[in-house]
């Protein structure tokens, strides 16, 4: 008996996770994006949405990531809808590759996931500087861009770790 | 190509209008919604505002609560550094202390001897409690003028506290509630200030006169005519309710007509807005001016506390020439531990030499009493003596025969 609700709330745990760390990431006043070094920043919510939008989709409702972005704008001070924008246009991206994808490959995804974040940071830029008039550095972008790349690889398989810890290695994708 | 284009459709079709079994929304649903958002949210629509504002005072709550384990850990993380540094601080602060008590005797000299000028210049009142409020009321009435302040005795006004306007005097407090009180203004009829007139140092009562000005009582009306223009009025700080200096008004041009003092006040006081309640208190320690006993004993504690820095400053010079013979001697006292240390090696070295040199002499002797005295004790089949080579032939030998 126990044991069952052992699994259970493991399961559960697993279930809601995405969700707990999506909204924790954007409302917590810790902000990788912009945590005060020169040469270093990278944008979690990128990694996790386009992680469990690709593995697991079920896991991450789009209602909860609008409003994740929703809050994401309020807190960083973006007009409200860029964040949700770029986030659900990242989970079609997320999407479309799986549908297209037969034999899933880590590196894969990787590389799509560099084009389609680039493809996203240029269509922030344009709102955010075309019709909203923010200065944008275009320097810490690239920084921002090269390090969500490179950590999306770590961030994968600290993802699967989490997993395999929660279900056990069958359940894990 | 054909049918690539058409893969390529459908993937598109299906990640962005097929709605997933737990999703109550299509994606390219919300993705039109977000666009709606950015494009309201650049016209000032109210009821966007108003959404707007919900949604923050939302998220800044939940922001304000998500970040409560963090920042609890960069109060403990800040908590645990000073911990982490106490030793380091504490050794500061034994210094700075150090530092602070040699600078203390100095700074008792210097504020008994500011009292002592304040108490010269007649102005030894300190601000004890300072409190900005609201005009509420300023009704103005036939019978009294006088303004109604938004703060009572909750907020530690008392009665007879002064209020300015600026550096102006306004008033003072005649009626004290719980969250209001009540400020008699000084064009109040009933409102009677000790003033002095500058340059001449004339003492004199200013009194309302029930409209907008004041008129001086008991002064010598001779001065008032001569000086008219330069004339300023300012609380003269007889009777302690107000400190000297707080400037009041300038005397009237229509004085000379009337031949009375009357007062142009610096405020206009139907514009009163904000006012800047102040009371003033007796610095604790200062004695009575006009006492010569108190100023003997000002002196004498001055005196004292000057003998006091002597004292420790020769303690302090003595202290040094004590650590400099200290030094001297302690470089002294390793010289000479040196010195005797290697003497100690000397004579060590030249007991071994005494010693090697004995052996020698031992040995030189033995072999001459040996050829003289071998057969008087070494052992052959008919004696009974010392076989070679033993000490106790040896002894034989150096005591010229077996000694009995």
């Amino acid at each position: 008996m126990r044991d069952i609700d052992n699994a259970n709330l493991k399961a559960r745990l697993h279930k809601f996770l995405p969700i707990i760390l999506l909204f924790f990431s954007v409302l917590n006043e810790f902000d990788f994006n912009n945590l005060g070094l020169k040469y270093f920043s990278f944008n979690f919510s990128y990694i996790l949405i386009f992680y469990y939008s690709l593995k697991r989709n079920e896991s991450l409702s789009l209602v909860s990531i609008f409003i994740a972005g929703l809050f994401n704008d309020v807190v960083s001070g973006l007009p409200m809808g860029t964040s949700s924008l770029i986030y659900l246009l990242l989970c079609g991206a997320a999407a479309y590759l799986r549908n297209i994808t037969l034999s899933p490959s880590l590196f894969k995804d990787w590389i799509f996931f560099l084009v389609t974040i680039l493809c996203l940071n240029s269509l922030s830029f344009i709102i955010l500087n075309f019709f909203f008039n923010f200065e944008i550095v275009y320097f810490d972008e690239i920084i921002n861009v090269i390090f969500t790349v490179l950590f999306y690889l770590i961030f994968s398989y600290f993802f699967k770790f989490i997993e395999r810890f929660l279900l056990g290695n069958y359940y894990a994708r | 190509m054909e049918k690539s284009r058409d893969d390529f459709v459908i993937a598109i079709r299906s990640a962005f209008l097929k709605k997933g079994a737990q999703q109550r929304f299509s994606l390219l649903g919300l993705i039109f919604f977000s666009i709606i958002f950015l494009v309201l949210g650049s016209f000032n629509f109210k009821v966007v505002d108003y959404v707007k504002i919900i949604i923050k005072e939302t998220v800044y709550r939940s922001s304000f609560i998500i970040s409560g384990p963090e920042n609890l850990l960069k109060k403990n993380y800040s908590y645990l550094k000073s911990h982490l540094t106490l030793y380091s601080q504490n050794l500061k602060n034994i210094t700075d202390l150090k530092n602070f008590r040699s600078k203390d005797l100095t700074n008792k000299i210097l504020i008994l001897e500011n009292n002592r000028y304040k108490k010269l210049i007649d102005d030894f009142f300190i601000k004890d409690n300072e409190i900005y409020a609201k005009v509420l009321i300023d009704k103005q009435s036939p019978f009294l003028k006088s303004i109604i302040l938004n703060k009572g005795s909750r907020n530690n006004i008392k009665l007879g506290m002064i209020v300015l306007d600026g550096i102006y005097l306004v008033g003072k407090v005649v009626e004290v509630n719980y969250l209001t009180s009540r400020v008699l203004l000084l064009p109040d009829i009933n409102s009677k200030i000790p003033v002095s007139l500058q340059p001449g140092d004339e003492q004199a009562i200013m009194s309302g006169n029930g409209n907008e000005n004041g008129v001086l009582q008991y002064m010598k009306n001779s001065d008032l005519k001569r000086n008219i223009d330069d004339l300023t009025i300012l609380t003269s700080g007889a009777g302690g309710l107000f400190i000297s200096g707080i400037p009041i008004g300038k005397i009237s041009k229509k004085s000379s007509n009337n031949n009375q003092a009357i007062i142009d006040f610096y405020i206009n006081f139907s514009q009163l807005k904000y006012v800047k309640v102040i009371n003033f208190i007796k610095q604790k320690g200062i004695l009575d001016l006009s006492s010569k006993e108190g100023l003997q004993e000002m002196d004498n504690q001055i005196e004292e506390e000057k003998q006091q820095i002597e004292t420790v400053r020769i303690l302090k010079e003595q202290k040094k020439i004590s650590e400099e013979v200290r030094v001297r001697i302690q470089e002294e006292n390793g010289i000479l531990k040196h010195r005797a240390i290697k003497l100690e090696n000397e004579l060590r070295g030249l007991k071994e030499n005494l010693k090697k040199v004995e052996l020698k002499n031992e040995e030189i002797r033995l072999i001459e009493f040996k050829t003289l005295y071998e057969k008087k004790c070494k052992k052959t089949f008919y004696n009974k003596l010392y076989k070679v080579g033993t000490p106790e032939y040896k002894n034989c030998i150096l005591n010229k025969g077996k000694i009995n």
